[in-house]
């Protein structure tokens, strides 16, 4: 053991330049401690030889796992070739459906009205204000009783712009299309920040689907186009597909 | 020159460069080891050219390669590689070298001839006399007896062993095992290499 931890402070060069000549002398004289200083190094030797083995073995693993992963990428590559293939033939018969088919103009109102009425964006005040109480009460799937809330504000606000658009959107959802339309044609050109009149008046006429309905929907589609009006987006989406 | 590197391969090389990964390889524990695996997966296309190049089976080139990046592992951390050219080209030389030494042993049917244990790199700080005195007594050492009760002395230390001789401190060790202080690692250790001896003298006498 003492020698051991002699030998190896030796070979770790930690041993000052004196005693380094000392123990090489030590090897010179004594056939004892040169064995044990062999056997140091052969037993060094054999553990390092080990340790390598190990790591070759770790690298065969990793190279052979890399070669099937590569062997599996050929496969993926035909089945590619027959799934690009699959994929023309759904993406060719799904355009057909999509732009082709004249398009169900009841449900892109539907998709619309799913989207964006599900619930109505009540302010986060403490204090609500008499149009938020009828949001709330539409929030809540109280419709009758918001379409009223929203009704005696406008009875004492016919201007009410906020009033007259959730009034409109209540009416709608209640699929009492004449009501929403006048409701919505009553601010359709009112000059605000924000105004969706057009496209929910649109909306309406899709949903119910009267004789012309279509045509008119389609004529606000293109005016919301031509005057950069909210929701143009949705508008030259919609008018993309054929009706 | 080394072969041109497939995609995947450069997509490789950009994710760590040389300085990262010499970094890595002179590191311990995970990121060690992960960087032992990204410098031998990274060049491995090395192999298929080799196996083009040389005429020689797969066996051999896989082990010429593997042989070649520990050589270069050992040379990073050991600060011999000074980084005059890049990794890829330090390994391709040598990958290239133990290619040409395997050829050559086939060609003058010399593979059969037994291969002692390389001298290590620490003796040749030897003095020529004693080294010759100790180069004499490794030749008479067993080698496949030793690797059996290298085997023989216990998962503890042999994995106490196999850090150590991968260049770990004792200090690192403690990290990686369940030691408690690196004096009790080098304690270990040392009794480790005595019961190794002790296991292969009472064979051989």
């Amino acid at each position: 053991m003492e020698n051991l931890d002699y030998i190896e402070s030796y070979f770790k060069n930690e041993l000052p330049a004196e005693e380094k000549t000392q123990f090489e002398q030590k090897i010179i004289n004594d056939k004892n401690f040169a064995e044990e200083v062999a056997f140091y190094c052969s037993a060094r030797q054999i553990i390092k030889d080990e340790l390598n083995k190990e790591k070759k073995e770790q690298f065969k693993k990793i190279y052979q796992q890399k070669n099937i992963s590569h062997q599996n990428t050929g496969i993926v590559k035909k089945i590619w070739t027959f799934s690009a293939a699959a994929a023309a033939i759904i993406v060719i018969v799904f355009g057909w459906y999509f732009f082709v088919k004249p398009v169900s103009t009841q449900q892109l109102a539907d998709e619309y009205i799913q989207q964006y009425f599900q619930t109505l964006g009540v302010s986060m005040s403490s204090k609500q204000d008499s149009v938020d109480v009828g949001k709330s009460l539409y929030n809540d799937g109280k419709l009758p009783e918001a379409l009223q809330q929203f009704e005696k504000i406008i009875n004492t606000n016919s201007k009410n712009f906020e009033a007259i658009k959730y009034a409109g959107i209540v009416s709608l959802k209640l699929k009492n299309y004449d009501k929403a339309l006048a409701y919505f044609s009553q601010i359709e050109n009112d000059s605000v920040f924000s105004n969706p009149a057009k496209i929910y008046k649109a909306i309406t006429l899709m949903e119910r689907n009267n004789a012309g309905d279509k045509e008119q929907a389609k004529e606000l589609l293109q005016q919301i186009i031509q005057n950069n009006l909210d929701e143009k987006e949705t508008a030259e989406k919609w008018l993309k597909k054929k009706w | 020159m080394p072969p041109t590197p497939t995609m995947s391969n450069t997509i490789l090389l950009h994710k760590a460069s040389d300085g990262e990964l010499i970094n890595n390889l002179k590191g311990t524990g995970i990121d060690k080891k992960k960087a032992e695996e990204q410098l031998f997966t990274t060049y491995s296309y090395f192999i298929k050219e080799g196996e083009r190049k040389y005429k020689l089976s797969h066996e051999d080139i896989f082990d010429a390669y593997a042989d070649a990046a520990l050589a270069v592992i050992e040379k990073i951390k050991d600060d011999s590689f000074k980084g005059l050219s890049s990794i890829k080209t330090y390994l391709y030389q040598v990958f290239h070298n133990k290619c040409v030494d395997l050829l050559r042993k086939k060609t003058t049917n010399k593979q059969s001839v037994h291969q002692t244990a390389s001298i290590t790199e620490s003796m040749f700080e030897l003095s020529d006399s004693a080294k010759s005195i100790i180069n004499k007594l490794m030749e008479k050492t067993d080698f496949d007896l030793l690797k059996q009760k290298l085997n023989e002395l216990g998962d503890n230390c042999r994995q106490l062993l196999l850090l150590w001789a991968d260049g770990y401190s004792d200090k690192e060790i403690v990290a990686e095992l369940t030691y408690k202080t690196a004096d009790v690692v080098k304690t270990t250790r040392l009794r480790c290499m005595d019961k190794l001896r002790q296991l292969y003298n009472t064979k051989l006498y």
